[in-house]
């Protein structure tokens, strides 16, 4: 039996001490793994456990104990911080996850800035937060993973996306006031989340990319208010780990430059070779989650296999997982690590 | 005698759409229109010339999605200057249904291509986000379009392409229409695995996928 506990393995790991091999984790939020077949098999099911703290620990429960992950992640979407912002939700079915139906505000410059305290009262948050509770009394073991939607897609899910992309051009000064803003709300759920026992926080930021951002702007912006919001979770004790969405080509330089404890990455992603070129680096990825939704397991254990063989620190699907993946997929994965 | 050639008003206006400025571009369409200047030539010729630079520039990866945004913003602007004054209005190239499929709200890239499909010359009818797949069919078949043109960003919502190929051949009108894919996590493997006509790395490929597809390349 292995003398470390999923929970220590994951913060050795990212404190970069040594360890007996990678961690297996699949963190919540927009890479979670609240699929439909542990839904129909535990009959804990969305769209009921995204507002409601026991059902939210039942779900997450399920998916830790059949899909092998070595952690806990909550919640199940990127749409708990732009509803407390007050933008229109859609939340979805059981196979389909929320997403939002309207922005609130149509420009940067409107952007009417509320009071933090109060609206972390407000929406799902104490819901989160309660069912982070109840998920560290009962998994005392595992990593508990509070998840994030990053500055940049939070922004542009509370100003019209297509307004807010050419604002960052076009108005910078109201643009970086809005990531201000938002950055600083951010902060205060991920606070609430390390408060109510999250052992870390992962950052997905998929409007953040460079394919669409551009590497200036994604300096200006995404470096900027990513590691804000990385700072400021620090600050509460716990370590961060962050998504980058796509290709990554035109950003790479700028990666190192995140304060970020651990960088996962898509599937296009060479994790090897961005490990060989900055050794620096603790990185977590990147199984291609076509390949797990197409369910031959032999195939999710060979590539995985691979990616522990590429010394990669941490494994993890390599983007949002189909809510048709298959539980044994996703154990061909896990126990591929665990055996390793 | 024109004080100025005809092309340097071309010259301006596609310059002011590739340096994303609006108020230039409504300047130039005005000047152009008061010296003369033909209106679906300025469009053409200056505009859409503007456009295919800024598409290009996006290739290259010197402008991302905020500035082809712009760019566009520019090309409308003058467009409203330039079109009320179109003698005739200028064959159209085919019909493209577009729209972001079921389950995905993610349209910046659709809506990029849906610029690049207009300045091309191609009647667009436009869906929009998070379209049920019957819809695409539907629609197609309203508008007797020429193509269907499917965008997602997300890996979660790429069998909705698949089911939109189905139920056109289910309808048996998949002849007559032909289906182009695109997106993220969209590669050519997968646009072939089911059963799409065409796929587009980016939206200036797009355009001449389409060109291609209706047989006008």
């Amino acid at each position: 039996m292995s003398s470390l506990s999923p929970k220590q393995r994951l913060l050795d790991t990212l404190a970069k001490k040594r360890v007996d091999r990678p961690p297996v984790i699949c963190t919540g939020g927009m890479m979670n793994a609240a699929i439909v077949d542990v839904m129909t098999r535990s009959g804990h099911t969305l769209p009921e456990a995204h507002f409601e703290a026991g059902r939210m620990a039942e779900l997450a429960g399920d998916i830790h104990s059949e899909t092998g992950f070595e952690n806990i992640g909550i919640p199940f979407c990127m749409t708990v911080e732009a509803e407390v912002l007050g933008s229109e939700i859609d939340f979805g079915t059981l196979a389909c996850e929320p997403k939002i139906a309207r922005e609130l505000f149509p420009s940067v410059k409107e952007v009417v800035f509320r009071n933090i305290p109060s609206m972390l009262q407000s929406g799902r948050i104490s819901e989160v937060a309660g069912a982070a509770e109840r998920l560290g009394r009962l998994h005392p073991d595992q990593p508990l993973i509070g998840s994030l939607t990053g500055p940049i897609s939070t922004a542009a899910s509370l100003v019209d996306p297509m307004q807010f992309l050419k604002e960052l051009r076009k108005e910078r000064e109201s643009a970086h006031r809005v990531l201000e803003y938002v950055s600083n709300f951010l902060i205060a759920f991920a606070h609430t989340l390390v408060d109510s026992g999250a052992t870390a926080i992962c950052i997905g930021d998929p409007t953040a990319t460079g394919e669409i951002l551009g590497p200036r702007m994604f300096d200006e912006y995404a470096v900027t208010y990513l590691n804000k919001v990385i700072d400021g979770i620090h600050a509460a004790g716990v370590p961060v780990l962050v998504h980058i969405c796509g290709e990554m080509k035109a950003v790479k330089p700028s990666i190192p430059l995140l304060h970020a404890d651990a960088i996962s990455t898509d599937a296009f992603v060479n994790l090897k070779l961005l490990k060989q070129e900055y050794p620096q680096l603790t990185t977590m990825g990147n199984l291609s989650t076509i390949l797990l939704e197409s369910g031959n397991p032999e195939k999710v254990s060979r590539r995985t296999e691979t990616l522990v063989r590429d010394r990669i620190d941490i494994i993890s699907p390599a983007c949002g997982l189909s809510t048709a993946t298959t539980i044994a997929a996703i154990r061909a994965m896990t126990d591929t690590v665990k055996e390793a | 005698m024109m004080l100025k050639s005809k092309e340097s008003f071309f010259i301006d206006l596609s310059d002011a759409v590739v340096d994303m400025d609006e108020e230039r571009t409504v300047t130039a369409a005005n000047a152009a229109l008061e010296a003369g200047v033909d209106a679906y030539d300025a469009i053409q010729q200056g505009l859409s010339d503007g456009m295919a630079r800024a598409g290009q520039l996006f290739e290259e990866e010197e402008y991302f999605i905020p500035e082809l945004l712009m760019c566009s913003d520019a090309m409308y602007a003058g467009l409203d200057v330039l079109k009320p004054h179109l003698k005739q209005v200028g064959e159209s190239r085919g019909t493209i249904v577009i729209g972001v499929i079921e389950g995905d709200t993610h349209d910046i890239g659709k809506n990029m291509v849906r610029i690049m499909f207009e300045t091309g010359g191609f009647k667009v009818i436009d869906l929009g986000r998070d379209v049920p797949p019957q819809r695409f069919v539907d629609t197609a078949r309203e508008s007797k379009a020429d193509i269907i043109a499917l965008s997602t960003l997300m890996t979660t919502t790429m069998d909705g392409m698949g089911t939109v190929v189905k139920l056109l051949s289910e309808g048996n009108i998949r002849d007559g229409i032909k289906v182009m894919v695109g997106g993220g996590p969209i590669s050519p493997g997968f646009a072939k695995r089911i059963g799409a006509d065409g796929y587009a790395v980016n939206a200036a490929e797009a355009v001449k996928v389409a060109l291609e597809l209706v047989g006008n390349a």
